[in-house]
């Protein structure tokens, strides 16, 4: 899956979560889940969960510390699909 | 250094299914889990302890102005809960950050300070979360003003002195909390 098809996936995740819709329309890499489309903390939750569901992976708590922007969100499904653990 | 946070009981309700698979285990540590599921009202208990660990990133977050997502490492120890009022100790690594909440069937609110002495000097204001929250808190607050530092975190005036306080806002749902100490000044 390319970083376009990963965006789009992320996308359809976060939309239920995200109060900015025009922040959402424009959903990039640079994208920031909290500044940007102004996700709720407590829902972050919700978006780590459904990204384990959808890709089938297992986000721990380093993986899940970083998780707030597109671009980390690409990069840790990413290495989780191709088995790396990047510290 | 100060925090706070608060959450609007009925849309946590609509926003959030706490119960759903992992979520718990994602944010609390077991001994949180079990405190949770052995509440009387377990969802008060989850919220509760979200405010406190929210609270407590917010302090840490202005220290070191480092982002992070880690619910799961600011460990809520000691909780003293006395009818509407809780306390707590935040333990986040070797820091400890203290918390002082406010429970009522409406809403929850937790504020938390470096200083432990800092906690009995606040100054308290809920409004009603609206886009105006700043100006009605500027009309009913005599002489304080809530503006924002440079790099856009909220500072407290007060007018007479021209003195800088360190202040802290939380909205959700329908409420809005602000939080400031006659102690604590800003350099900003």
């Amino acid at each position: 899956m390319d970083k376009k098809e990963l965006i789009t996936e992320l996308k359809t995740i976060v939309t239920p979560y995200a109060q900015d819709p025009e922040a959402l329309d424009n959903i990039g890499e640079d994208t920031d889940f909290i500044k940007d489309l102004k996700i709720n903390s407590a829902n972050l939750v919700d978006v780590v969960l459904d990204v384990e569901e959808k890709f089938g992976i297992e986000i721990d708590n380093d993986s899940m510390a970083k998780m707030l922007s597109v671009k980390a969100a690409i990069e840790i499904i990413e290495d989780k699909l191709a088995g790396v653990d990047r510290k | 250094m100060i925090g706070n946070d608060l959450v609007d009981l009925r849309q946590a309700a609509t926003e959030s299914n706490w119960q759903r698979k992992g979520y718990l285990g994602k944010i609390y540590t077991p001994e949180e889990q079990e405190l949770i599921l052995n509440a009387a009202e377990p969802s008060v208990m989850v919220w509760l302890l979200w405010t406190m660990k929210e609270a407590g990133y917010k302090v840490l977050n202005r220290i070191t102005a480092i982002r992070s997502y880690s619910p799961q490492s600011f460990i809520c120890c000691g909780l003293i809960t006395n009818g509407s009022q809780a306390t707590a100790v935040v333990c986040h690594d070797e820091r400890r950050i203290y918390i002082k909440s406010e429970i009522s069937s409406q809403m929850i609110h937790s504020t938390a300070t470096l200083n432990k002495q800092d906690l009995e000097e606040l100054t308290l204001s809920y409004m009603d979360n609206s886009a105006d929250y700043r100006a009605d808190f500027n009309r009913s607050s005599r002489g304080y003003f809530l503006t924002k530092t440079s790099s856009g975190l909220p500072l407290i005036i007060h007018g007479p002195t021209g003195r800088k306080l360190i202040a802290s806002v939380s909205h959700h749902g329908k409420y809005a909390a602000i939080v400031y100490s006659d102690s604590l000044l800003s350099a900003g």
